[in-house]
């Protein structure tokens, strides 16, 4: 069980030049999350939830602040860097599955596996015990677009973990599914944070999932406050 | 090439259509190649297969054997300068002849060499023309096919002077038209027979001194020749008339083909590029590198046009066995090489563009647009 595992951000400022208009999104935002810890973040539309995911995955680099993962910074790392960061550190859960049409179920895992250069009959074995726990297995060689909302969902939940992040994002990852599907996905989600002492960040609008969470936060003027 | 094959696995009919697009115009470029290959080759075999660097013409032949007449004047000072081995008299004329025993005039380009020295021809078939025979001849082998045999006869139409084929020579000709080798002896008998009337000549009389000469022998062979055009084999090649116009013309349409084609894939594929703008946004977002995206564009680019260039290839050599002799196609090994490899370069110059477009791609922007 490591304890170093964990998320922070520190006075996290962010905003947007919009044509000769600044607009302060995030503004003095800190958070932490511990190892197996789940955290939901709610907040109105336009409140920033999204750009703060973004943030906190390493696809946008904030205005002022300090991001850390396993307590190391984001700060002056290259384009390169912070693909490679993406790839073995954070698992992210758009909000659509996005995946990537041409390839099978199992070979959305492979890939990231491929590209983090995981031995292949490791990589194998870890796609198949992902698959099998989210219920995926009978699907494996099918392409995404023959698969169910919920199921797409859960192989972009599989990816995420494929490399074993030590961060996990999710925006709305419950938004194109149904009340009973939604939750098992997030629960999913919470089991296996739990199980293997990681941190996730989950952005939701959706009550009836808030159960599953360790803490709920929300958006408020550029800040995380609790409820 | 992970990304790559997938991606061909899944959209087959596309790709099979882009590489079916490019199997076709690489197939064109091939066959316009061969046919400006043999077509060269038709026009100037026997020049481009001379030993000699330089051509001694006379003044103001702007390059062209035939408006060149030398004597043994030039020729004693050019072997004075270059050295007597290294330099040989060279006489052509365009003629039509017939061969004996079958009617209808063929025409030939009879080429005067000294049949012991570094301008005769290699034999084939027959045997080499030794001293004692009196004209007797070394003919290309494009004369069988009108009934020409070895020990048989074709006639001089001009001269009425009838020539005994001693053997064949393989692609020898000049300007389209197949060569007649005969020795300077046999040359100078017949020229003193077309200038009976206009009284015996002085001097023997060629139409060019070939030589085998760089640096300094080359400059001596200027300076004691002032007044001559020395001029080299390629300059004479391309004298040749009708050459130029038509290796031009072939090279304008290789040249196109090889644009139109590059353009072809460039714009497909910077299509698909831009189509797939999300999913690229996607792999960043999970962390691929631009570098193996760009690897994969050009990847697959090179995989297609390796794939329709085999393909092409193996056409190519198939339409070369069914093509009519009398059609002038060549296509060699290291031509064939060369031009599928500047095939692959424009084509992996094509995918530049995707590839750009792939660097410029924003993984946040592609989730932005998918999640909205
Ligand atoms: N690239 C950008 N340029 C300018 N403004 C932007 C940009 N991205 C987001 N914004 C603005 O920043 C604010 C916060 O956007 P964000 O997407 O983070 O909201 P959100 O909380 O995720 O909303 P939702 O619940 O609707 O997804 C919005 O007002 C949005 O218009
Ligand atoms: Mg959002």
């Amino acid at each position: 069980m490591s304890m170093r595992s964990g998320f922070a951000m520190r006075g996290v400022t962010h905003s947007f030049a919009d044509g000769g208009t600044v607009l302060q999104v995030l503004d003095d935002l800190s958070l932490e999350v511990g190892a197996g810890e789940l955290v939901a973040v709610m907040g109105p539309s336009g409140s920033g939830k999204s750009t703060f995911l973004s943030i906190g995955g390493a696809l946008l680099a904030p205005t002022g602040g300090e991001v850390l993962i396993d307590g190391e910074s984001f700060a002056g790392k290259s384009p390169l860097e912070l693909a490679d960061l993406r790839l073995n550190k954070i698992g992210f859960v758009f909000q659509s599955a996005n995946l990537i049409p041409y390839l099978y179920v199992r070979e959305q895992l492979m890939l990231v596996a491929k590209l983090a250069g995981m031995e292949k009959g490791q990589a194998r074995r870890r796609a198949s015990a992902l698959l099998e726990q989210l219920g995926l297995s009978h699907r494996a060689n099918a392409y995404p677009s023959k698969l169910s909302g919920g199921e797409r969902q859960r192989v972009a939940i599989a990816r995420a973990w494929m490399n074993d992040p030590a961060v996990l994002f999710a925006d709305e990852p419950t938004a194109s599914l149904d009340a009973s599907r939604g939750r098992d996905v997030v629960g999913m989600i919470a089991e296996r944070t739990k199980a293997e002492r990681k941190s996730a960040v989950m952005v939701t609008h959706d009550d009836r999932v808030l159960s599953f969470c360790d803490r709920v936060l929300y958006m408020k003027d550029g800040r995380l406050v609790p409820i | 090439m992970f990304l790559a094959l997938r991606e061909i696995r899944h959209a087959k009919a596309r790709y099979a259509l882009i590489a079916l697009i490019m199997l076709l115009v690489s197939f064109l470029v091939l066959f316009v190649t061969g046919l400006a290959r043999g077509l060269a080759y038709d026009n100037a075999a026997s020049i481009q297969n001379m030993a000699a660097t330089h051509f001694v013409l006379q003044e103001q032949s702007e390059h062209r054997l035939a408006r060149s007449a030398v004597g043994n004047k030039e020729l004693a000072a050019a072997r004075e300068a270059v050295g007597d081995a290294q330099a040989t008299p060279l006489g052509m004329r365009m003629s039509a002849v017939m061969v004996e025993g079958s009617s209808g005039k063929l025409d030939a380009a009879l080429l005067a060499v000294d049949m012991n020295g570094w301008l005769s021809p290699s034999v084939a078939a027959g045997r080499t023309i030794t001293g004692g025979a009196v004209m007797t001849i070394l003919a290309d082998r494009k004369l069988a096919e009108s009934g020409a045999q070895v020990g048989g006869v074709i006639v001089d139409v001009a001269t009425g002077i009838r020539l005994t084929i001693a053997g064949f020579v393989d692609d020898e000709s000049f300007s389209h038209a197949p060569a007649v080798f005969i020795s300077l002896d046999d040359w100078s008998a017949m020229q003193a027979r077309t200038e009976l009337a206009a009284g015996p000549s002085a001097d023997a009389s060629y139409n060019a001194i070939a030589v085998q000469a760089s640096g300094d022998r080359l400059e001596a062979l200027r300076e004691a020749l002032p007044e001559a055009e020395i001029i080299t084999k390629a300059d004479a090649v391309s004298a040749i008339p009708g050459y130029k116009e038509e290796q031009g013309s072939l090279l304008m349409m290789i040249v196109f083909l090889f644009v139109i084609s590059a353009f072809v894939l460039a714009v497909f594929f910077y299509v698909i590029t831009l189509q797939k703008a999300g999913q690229f946004g996607i792999l960043k977002a999970i962390g691929t590198r631009t570098s193996y995206l760009a690897g994969s564009v050009i990847g697959q680019v090179l995989l297609l046009s390796t794939g329709s260039l085999a393909a092409s290839s193996l056409l190519i050599l198939l339409a070369q066995t069914a093509l009519p002799a009398s059609l002038p196609f060549r296509l060699e090994t290291d031509t064939l090489l060369l031009t599928c490899a500047l095939f692959l370069g424009m084509s992996a110059a094509g995918s530049l563009l995707s590839v750009a477009q792939v660097a410029r791609t924003n993984a946040l922007d592609a989730i932005g647009r998918a999640a909205g």
